[in-house]
């Protein structure tokens, strides 16, 4: 219910992927022209990261929303009813997910306007793109549940989004890995965003294939399974 | 108290303030000096493409938009600083003791121009560590950090004008994604050169991308007077601009009261 009622929760969630599309594929349009980079055109580089943190700060408006009902009180209502901790934590999670829905809609149609090219085909463009932006929604909307419980303010929102942006912006989210110099190169490397970020765009550099997508389904399911556990601890610790 | 006493109270009020609040100054500092850190990595391969200037390192090419880019983020700090003003009573409280109504605004502007002058000769000194080399020499880091603080100046008398409209922080703070559109939609961190179709337009409709060329210049191939009028007009400008927005807002904030 965050989406009507706290528009300010959830619009930059909207529009700074969009933007950000807009900027990055239009400032940084020449990269194509570097011997070999993968894309034919910035666009088909950039809007698969765009959609992924669009569907990643979906996912942290979760957070943000169990901040304030920690902060209003609300939530020790739900904590003394009897309901059970797992539906808690499983509940914001679903919602997470689901939010990604928006951004992910809406940069899908900016592609097919701004004339991406969907070189895997549309069906199974859309599906690696859809599995990794819900996959990250679902990561980032645990991590945020989880800074929430435990900070218990709304203040944590910045804490929130800085480890989303580090996450991303540390791994090929504006270059390929090959065109990474330095420490960056080093942390892109074993950074499991790489990989997500490789399924993500999977369908608009070529042909989608099995071994184009096994390492983004695992980094997703690791990712996943540590930031849930990092929830589910906190759920396990918080009192009225 | 004299007049030029109540200004220098004032603004060293608002620098003692802006220099106080790290939860205010440090993201400032730090986010663009993170955005240089990942840019440099990832676009160094970028300086061999047809078309770009001839530099050192991406380093050399990006370090005038990272030093804009900390100025204008930090000077939405001096609108924000304002809005607590309202929000707490203390802006009541001057309007009511017999300061200088001009020496309100003067403060803030002096905060923002100080933070934006002193965080770009930081930056210089943290990327000459790691392999800055500035043709212009130090002259030409006084005259990039000397058009950071007009600017930061500029667009902080624009953030406080929006505070004194709406005596609103969150309203404020708001108007942050603005300072973002305009930095990006610019040649801040890729040359015009290798832009195409609209964007390539809008970028050069953008006086903040010819102000970043400027400085660029005086950092790639040393000083020019030219180069360095252009940027500093273009600062200059958008501090009377600034001021002269500010000034109506604090008009219309007094007279609303009457």
């Amino acid at each position: 219910m965050l989406i009507p009622r706290v528009p300010s929760t959830f619009v930059p969630s909207i529009v700074m992927p969009a933007f950000l599309t807009v900027a990055m594929a239009g400032a940084f349009s020449g990269l194509v022209l570097l011997p070999g980079f993968p894309a034919a055109k910035a666009l088909d580089w950039f809007i698969p990261m765009t959609t992924v943190q669009g569907a990643a700060f979906a996912g942290i408006t979760t957070g943000m929303g169990v901040a304030r009902d920690l902060e209003s009180g609300f939530y020790d209502r739900l904590l003394l009813s009897p309901t059970s901790r797992s539906a808690l934590l499983a509940g914001p999670l679903v919602a997470s997910v689901l939010r990604a829905v928006i951004p992910l809609v809406l940069l899908v149609l900016i592609a097919v306007v701004s004339g991406a090219t969907f070189a895997g085909g549309a069906a199974a463009t859309l599906a690696t793109l859809s599995i990794a932006s819900f996959g990250m929604a679902l990561v980032a909307g645990a991590w945020s549940l989880g800074l929430a419980l435990r900070f218990k303010t709304q203040q944590a929102a910045p804490l929130m989004q800085s480890g989303v942006f580090l996450v991303v912006f540390l791994s090929t989210a504006q270059m390929p890995i090959d065109y990474l110099t330095g420490w960056l190169h080093a942390v892109a490397r074993v950074n499991p965003m790489t990989n997500v970020l490789g399924l993500a765009r999977e369908g608009f550099l070529g042909a989608v294939t099995w071994d184009g997508t096994w390492p983004g389904l695992v980094s997703l399911a690791g990712l996943s399974i540590a930031t849930i556990a990092f929830a589910g601890r906190a759920m396990t610790k918080v009192v009225p | 108290m004299t007049g030029v006493a109540q200004y220098a109270a004032l603004s060293r009020r608002a620098i003692l303030n802006t220099f106080r609040q790290p939860t205010a100054i440090v993201p400032a500092l730090m986010f663009p000096l993170l955005f240089l850190a990942m840019s440099s990595a990832a676009f160094e391969r970028s300086i061999a493409l047809l078309g770009f200037p001839q530099v050192d390192s991406f380093l050399q090419f990006v370090i005038a938009a990272t030093i804009v880019q900390g100025a204008l983020f930090g000077a939405v700090a001096a609108g924000a600083d304002m809005a607590t003003d309202i929000e707490g009573g203390f802006f009541e409280r001057l309007i009511a003791s017999p300061v200088a109504r001009s020496s309100i605004l003067a403060g803030r502007v002096m905060g923002a121009a100080t933070l934006g002058f002193f965080q770009a000769l930081l930056y210089f000194g943290i990327t000459i560590v790691f392999g800055l080399d500035v043709a212009g020499g130090v002259a030409a880091m006084f005259l990039v950090a000397l058009t950071a603080g007009v600017l930061a100046a500029g667009i902080g008398s624009i953030t406080v004008a929006f505070a004194l409209r709406t005596g609103s922080t969150e309203a404020v703070q708001g108007s942050f994604p603005l300072v973002f559109v305009i930095l990006f939609i610019s040649s801040a961190f890729f040359p015009r050169e290798l832009m195409g179709g609209w964007f390539k337009g809008a970028a050069t409709l953008n006086p903040i991308s010819h102000m970043i060329e400027g400085l660029r210049f005086l950092v790639i191939e040393g000083l020019s007077a030219s180069k360095f009028l252009t940027a500093f007009g273009i600062s200059a400008a958008v501090l009377v601009v600034g001021l002269a927005l500010a000034g109506g807002a604090l008009s219309g904030r007094l007279g609303s009261r009457a």
